[in-house]
């Protein structure tokens, strides 16, 4: 067997080794209902802020400690703890993804993703003041 | 509906240059691709399609000088033009709104490659034809980008001439278009503030002009293949290969910096999707650059340089795939809107993948056959075993960031990890060891065979050098993982050993060292960004007290500081005031002061940041760091959270009333938090001196005993609770220092609670920000041996030049 065959043969078994831990990845993208029936381990739950209930972000307290009640795509409302800072631009945001796992009747995440309203279209032509 | 003022004429014009430039793209590569298949006996058909392509040049000239006028006289009934810029913007950032669009950057694209082409023209000799031919192919497809026709129902790219603001779908029916003069009226939505910096002049041209260069030496691959001279395009092809490696190279590390100036992404790199998508036909050129080297000097590797010199310009199309068809989603911060232009792109990635594999699959039997096998002590070897990792880290890194398009393709749900860069650092760790061990050695080794001992006689100097440097490092920085040890030793290893060979082996003959130089930058670069990564040190650790681990230790995210204004806190070595915040425009600056103390512990101010939050009406709040910059390390802040509200409803608290009063039901032990200070219930007594408060014996008082804990010092408040014939009269007790008042208003003798209320003096509240500041230790190193790394390719492209005229 000549040498690049043997290289080959480490190259292929790492490749298949990235391909593996690639889509054995199991985080995946899920709702509030299939998190609490997996308790511990760790999702994505897409949905929007529930902008009646109050969200409580007390810095002065604990900076790194935000609640607030999401409702997911399917509908299910949860009381979210995000272990982080509170997003400045939270309340105009128009579609959420946490990270993170139930405890309880909680839903405990360590990082948040945003959408804002129409990040790149927003704005129509307009009179302007001047002229 | 006659509308006035509208310049209608300027956009047909822009239209004509359009077409024209797709059709003579059209006419050259048909032409060239008739000049190379009948060869040299076809001066007619080349002759067509020189002037085909430099027609097509002066119409992409033509395009772009049309595009600038139109953006500079700010013809808003163009959508483009309304788009991207507005009056207000300064003229410096013009540019920036040229290629903010989907359609300017394709025509930046576009435009390096005409560059390119008419050098090539010059340059080619006898490789011309078949070159041209690649070349006028993909400035075809790239033309086809701006066609914006209808066929079928099917749209072919998007003009930014054809498209009227008031014909635009999404802007039917505005009341505004039913007035003639309507163009008097309106001004541009501007170029988004966020890239209105330095970074978006810069960047863009560069990083387009490195993709330009990958179509070199993948036109000389096919034109090899399509000619069936499989060698001797390695030669004018290398210092192209040379030239791409150098600019993609310093393009993409330009974005790391932009990111690291001007966005908070709280590091130089963060594995996002688009940075990826540049990085890796980076590491597979550079891999095609190695190999064609090898094949040069010693004929070996030749199928692999053919491979990688393909497979890059293909990652380079399917990179743009990935960026602007709009597939990566949510899963990348800087991904352009999708702009209906994934199924082209998609045939323009099939259309050249399928032409690659096919050429290598039709002369797979044509290639000369290696008979000797490399030998184990050769340089060719070595090299072609550090391609092939290049390419399997790329392999790694674009597998993991095509997520998106997996999910499509198979029907999965999965979401990024969320560690995702550990991820990426713990698998690219091994390949960088190996990659850099290489680095080092490489040189070292001859063509063919070496003798083994002459070698580690020449290596062995360098070697124990870097490991007794290493060693120092290792205790400097007080390194405690074995892994990040092992790196920092193979990349300060490939540096000195590379140095030594500079200086010992080429005894310091700039020209000839430019492979040496190069190899020293890119172990720097690394050497950089493992240092300032692996001991990143968070020093706005959370002091508020309340300890977060409590909650689990997955979420020990305790890396947000608060601070007030006019307290001063402890962070890292520095001690920290936040004085407040001013507004600039659209950005609001928050000033914060770094002390440090002097012998006599006396604080001593050290310098001072203002880390920004830009308030963007496209994309929302916005926060832009602020960094300090010393020789051996950054400190890096930007502001998590502040309250903007306040300053924009221009609220000054200067007033001395009380601000209404809060209710608290408390048991012993219990605290509560004024906003500025932590106040806890002590104690209660029976034993007060009633003389003091004026209060008779008959009187009933109890008095409760708090303590009030500011950032400095201890108080005591004592309200009273008294009956008095029956009726409750208490005592207020004031801090004055802190402008607290506290009135005791109940008892309940069963549990033993109480109650009170607390008011504020309004003037009380002061502002604060929550804030993120870290420190990169030697992330200078990055930034030198980006540069360093430069220098060294431009040498050897100068070399390679040299050499073959």
């Amino acid at each position: 067997m000549k040498k690049v065959h043997i290289l080959g043969i480490i190259l292929i078994a790492v490749a298949i080794g990235a391909i593996f831990t690639t889509l054995n990845n199991t985080s995946t993208y899920a709702d509030f209902t299939e998190a609490a029936k997996n308790p511990g381990s760790e999702f994505h739950v897409v949905g929007k802020l529930n902008k009646e209930k109050e969200a409580v972000y007390e810095p002065k307290v604990d900076a790194n400690l935000f609640t607030f009640y999401m409702i997911d795509n399917k509908g299910v409302e949860s009381k979210v703890i995000l272990h982080k800072n509170k997003p400045q631009d939270f309340k105009s945001s128009e579609q959420i993804v946490l990270i993170g796992q139930m405890q309880g009747q909680e839903f405990h995440a360590s990082d948040i993703l945003m959408k804002c309203p129409s990040k790149y279209n927003d704005g129509k032509p307009e009179e302007t003041a001047s002229k | 509906m006659e509308y006035i003022g509208e310049h209608l004429g300027i956009g047909k014009v822009g239209n004509v240059f359009v077409i024209l430039s797709f059709v003579l793209a059209l006419l050259a590569s048909i032409s060239y691709f008739f000049a190379a298949k009948d060869n040299d006996d076809s001066v007619s058909w080349k002759r067509i399609g020189r002037i085909a392509f430099r027609l097509h040049g002066l119409s992409v000239m033509g395009i772009v000088s049309t595009l600038f006028i139109m953006l500079m006289n700010h013809y808003f009934e163009y959508e483009y033009v309304w788009h991207h810029s507005n009056k207000e913007m300064p003229m410096r950032y013009i540019l920036s709104c040229f290629w903010e669009g989907q359609e300017g950057s394709f025509l930046l694209w576009t435009f390096w490659q005409v560059v390119l082409g008419l050098m090539l023209q010059r340059t080619a000799k006898k490789w011309e034809a078949p070159v041209m031919a690649v070349i006028s192919l993909v400035q075809v497809f790239l033309a086809s980008m701006l066609l914006g026709i209808t066929i079928a129902d099917y749209h072919l790219g998007s003009n930014p001439f054809t498209v009227l603001l008031r014909d635009h779908p999404d802007f039917a029916n505005i009341p505004l278009f039913s007035s003639p003069n309507y163009i008097d009226k309106i001004d541009g939505r501007g170029l988004n503030p966020l890239l209105q910096n330095y970074w978006m002049t810069i960047h863009p041209p560069t990083l387009f002009l490195g993709f330009a260069l990958t179509v070199v030496p993948f036109a000389y691959a096919i034109a090899g293949l399509w000619k069936k001279n499989f060698t001797e395009w390695l030669k004018p092809a290398l210092p192209w290969t040379y030239a791409g490696v150098t600019v993609l190279g310093v393009g993409i590390l330009m974005g790391g910096a932009w990111a690291y100036e001007a966005l908070s992404f709280g590091g130089f790199w963060a594995w996002d999707p688009v940075e990826n998508a540049s990085l890796v036909p980076w590491l597979t050129l550079v891999g095609a650059a190695h190999l064609m080297l090898i094949n040069r000097n010693k004929g070996q590797s030749l199928f692999t340089a053919f491979f990688l010199a393909i497979l890059t310009f293909i990652l380079i199309l399917y990179s743009t795939y990935l960026t602007r068809s709009g597939i990566l989603g949510e899963t990348s911060v800087h991904s352009f809107p999708t702009a209906g232009m994934a199924g082209q792109l998609l045939v323009y990635l099939f259309c050249f993948l399928i032409i690659g594999i096919l050429l290598l699959v039709i002369n797979w039997k044509h290639f000369p056959k290696q008979d000797t096998e490399e030998g184990l002590w050769s340089r060719e070897f070595w090299m072609f075993v550090g391609a092939i990792v290049l390419l399997v880290s790329s392999f790694q890194i674009i597998f993991y960031t095509s997520m998106p398009v997996w999910n499509k393709i198979f029907g999965m749900n999965k979401a990024p990890l969320k560690e995702v860069v550990t991820f990426y650092n713990n698998w690219q760790l091994p390949f960088a060891f190996v990659v850099t061990l290489l680095i080092a050695v490489g040189q070292y080794f001859k063509y063919k065979n070496t003798d083994i001992k002459f070698f580690l006689k020449n290596i062995s100097l360098s070697f124990f050098l870097s490991l007794g440097l290493t060693i120092i490092m290792i205790f400097l920085l007080n390194y405690k993982n074995r892994y990040y040890s092992i790196l920092l030793f193979s990349s300060i290893f490939a540096a000195v050993a590379n140095a030594d060979y500079m200086f010992r082996v080429l005894r310091g003959k700039i020209k000839k060292a430019g492979a040496s130089i190069a190899h020293i930058g890119f172990a720097l670069v690394l050497l950089g960004a493992l240092i300032s990564t692996s001991k990143k040190d968070v020093i706005s650790q959370n002091t508020s007290g309340k300890s977060v681990e409590s909650l689990g230790k997955s979420f020990s995210n305790n890396d947000n500081i608060l601070l007030t204004q006019g307290d001063t806190l402890k962070m890292g070595k520095y001690l920290v005031t936040y004085k407040g915040k001013r507004q600039e425009g659209i950005n609001i600056y928050f000033d914060v002061d770094y002390f440090s103390k002097d012998e006599t512990g006396k604080l001593v101010k050290e310098f001072s940041l203002a880390p920004l939050v830009q308030t963007n009406p496209r994309m929302g709040n916005v926060a832009e760091p602020d960094t300090r910059h010393f020789l051996t390390y950054d400190v890096y802040t930007h502001v998590t959270f502040a309250d903007l509200e306040t300053l924009l409803e221009k609220k000054q608290q200067t007033s001395d009333e009380y601000a209404p009063a809060k209710n608290f039901t408390l048991k012993k032990g219990d605290s509560i938090f004024s906003s500025n200070a932590i106040i806890i219930f002590d104690s209660l007594s029976v034993n007060i001196d009633k003389r003091k408060y004026h209060l008779s014996e008959n009187d009933i008082a109890v008095e409760a005993n708090f303590q009030v804990l500011d950032i400095s010092k201890k108080y005591e408040a004592n309200p009273v609770y008294v009956i008095r014939n029956n009726s409750i009269q208490p005592i207020e007790s004031r801090v004055d220092q802190l402008g607290l008042k506290f009135m005791f208003w109940q008892i309940n003798p069963e549990d033993g609670k109480i109650q009170i209320s607390l008011q504020e003096k309004k003037s009380n509240v002061r502002d604060f920000i929550v804030m993120q500041a870290m420190v990169f230790p030697y992330i200078n190193i990055l930034w030198i041996g980006c540069i360093i790394m430069a220098i060294g390719t431009i040498l050897a492209i100068l070399e390679r030049i040299r050499r073959s005229s």
